[in-house]
């Protein structure tokens, strides 16, 4: 039987696969590079990914100021989910390595939050090149800066999980022009929205004497106009991304900014949180109350189970075969006559008064 | 100090091993099998579960990204877990009591282990989009209105209060 158990047991085991560490993806975050959880398996479950990886910046980089770099990954054969993990980063060392390291902010990222580490979706393959768009907010600090764009993915066969970086991408940051139109550092764009509610956006410039809003629809530009530093976007009637940008001109030379995503989304779900811990708890009682109202069978269980006297009995009589006999309580006081206890009397009196009452009868009844 | 996810997954470790460790010792109280302190071993277990259980809800409350229960999944794992929970508790006070693990008792404690185990595959699927439980209706919520919890609530006071005198007595 236990042979039998363990080459079950054992087809079970050999019957395992390796597959890729989380490929469902690890959801987006703030991340340092890493191994996606690849490294905990054997080596023949990793890979560098033949992928081409490249960032382009745009021609001016300002210190403090908002701009748009473009990722593409190219030539690349994932998994069947199309799915690869795409991260910022300021070194290849997996430490230290998140733009806040070097003073990038990651305004909004390809998936309208703020991660350096995100998921996209997508038609990936060996002919296709797929590029994203990251707001950033470059460092304060003018100077040479280098970005990488790090990916991790699975193949198409399955069981490998793949990652690569790119080179080196250097950027040169540099100091903002004092009379430059722009906006200030303070502020931040709206990066998402719900469905059926305008927006209305308010600007914070400097050195700005106008501004003109600028929002795609489709194919078409359509300008919007800004009064007293805010405009409105009109409401998304489905889910999806509109992209803005403010035109601002002063004294300096006219400035773009980069296009900004406002992604419409469907509410949420949400729950009435006290109704459903209020629902949990009485749950939990109820539970209890249904299974404690089941009355225990055979109260004397624990006895049973620790109980052992038959079997000390039976040794016990092994060493003693003829156990002594069990006295009887024996009646004190003469032996009681054929009539009984006379008249009156009691047991206990009998007793004690009993051979007395015997002797003065034997004496003819006299005192 | 570790993230609230990295203690999730410990004490996520901890319940699971020692709910399945119950619900194998459970199913040979229910077939008969086995060596004679299953018993022992299922209750026991299910004892350990139990007190990791409220490490792993409140580490995981914690662990999840961005603010309250925004996922019916979420929802769904509290309240597996807390009927789990209850269940497992029942058990564990009617044996205490001096109940006999028949079948009905044992099965008890089986179900106290499913139901625990399906909110650990409804957390992988949240935290992996990966599960083994294809026909659960994971994202339907049975959420009752508050007087119906309140109802419940008060029901299983009153069962809970009248069985713990009866068996004083």
């Amino acid at each position: 039987m236990r042979f039998k158990v363990a080459i079950v047991l054992l087809l079970m085991i050999l019957s395992t696969t390796i597959s890729t560490a989380n490929p469902g993806g690890k959801g987006d975050a703030v991340r340092s590079r890493d191994c996606a959880g690849s490294c905990h398996a054997s080596s023949a479950s990793n890979g560098i990914s033949e992928a081409v990886l490249d960032i382009q910046f745009p021609d001016e980089v300002y210190a403090g100021l908002l701009m748009e770099v473009h990722t593409s990954v190219g030539s690349v054969e994932v998994s069947s989910n199309k799915m690869v993990g795409l991260a910022l980063l300021v070194n290849s060392d997996g430490a230290k390595d998140l733009p806040a390291n070097d003073g990038w902010e990651v305004v909004t990222d390809p998936n309208g939050g703020t991660n350096n580490y995100v998921e996209v979706t997508d038609s990936f393959s060996s002919q296709d090149n797929v590029s994203r768009a990251w707001t950033l907010r470059a460092p304060s600090t003018p100077g040479s800066y280098s970005l990488y764009l790090a990916v991790q993915h699975g193949t198409a066969n399955g069981g490998v999980a793949m990652t690569g970086i790119s080179s080196a991408m250097q950027v040169t940051v540099s100091e903002v022009p004092e009379n430059l139109p722009r906006l200030s550092d303070e502020w931040e764009p709206v990066n998402t929205r719900g469905l059926g509610e305008e927006t209305e956006i308010t600007l914070q410039t400097v050195n700005t004497d106008s501004a003109t809003i600028e929002l795609k629809n489709g194919a078409e530009i359509i300008t919007i106009p800004v009064v007293d530093d805010k405009f409105v976007i009109p409401a998304a009637v489905n889910s999806g991304v509109v992209e803005w940008r403010v035109i601002l001109e002063g004294e300096g030379p006219t400035q773009y900014s980069p296009w900004f995503r406002l992604t419409a989304q469907e509410p949420g779900w949400e729950v009435d949180e006290f109704a459903l811990y209020l629902q949990g708890f009485a749950l939990f009682i109820l539970c209890v109350g249904l299974v404690i109202l089941q009355r225990p069978k055979g109260g004397n269980i624990e006895v049973n189970k620790y109980d052992n006297t038959q079997e000390v009995s039976t040794q016990f009589g092994r060493i003693q075969p003829n156990p002594s006999p069990i006295e009887e309580p024996q009646i004190r006081g003469p032996p009681l006559p054929e009539g009984g206890l006379p008249a009156g009397w009691t047991m206990e009196q009998w007793e004690y008064y009993g051979q007395e009452h015997l002797d003065t009868l034997a004496r003819g009844g006299l005192q | 100090m570790i993230s609230a996810g990295t203690f999730h997954v410990i004490s996520t470790e901890l319940t699971i091993g020692m709910f399945a460790l119950a619900g194998v010792a459970f199913l040979l109280c229910v077939l008969g099998k086995g060596p004679a302190s299953r018993e022992a071993v299922a209750h026991w277990a299910l004892l350990g579960g139990l007190i990791a259980t409220p490490l792993a809800i409140i580490s995981g409350v914690n662990a999840v990204p961005g603010d309250g229960i925004d996922n019916p999944l979420l929802a769904n794992k509290l309240l597996l877990s807390m009927a789990s929970a209850g269940l497992a508790v029942g058990v564990l006070l009617r044996r205490k009591w001096g109940g006999e693990v028949d079948i009905r008792h044992a099965s008890t404690g089986m179900i106290s282990v499913g139901l625990m185990l399906t909110t650990a595959g409804m957390g992988g699927e949240y935290s992996r989009g990966e599960t083994l439980l294809f026909l659960i209706p994971k994202e339907t919520v049975m959420l009752f209105p508050i007087w119906a919890s309140i109802v419940l609530l008060i029901l299983g006071m009153i069962i809970v209060g009248k069985s713990t005198v009866e068996h004083r007595s």
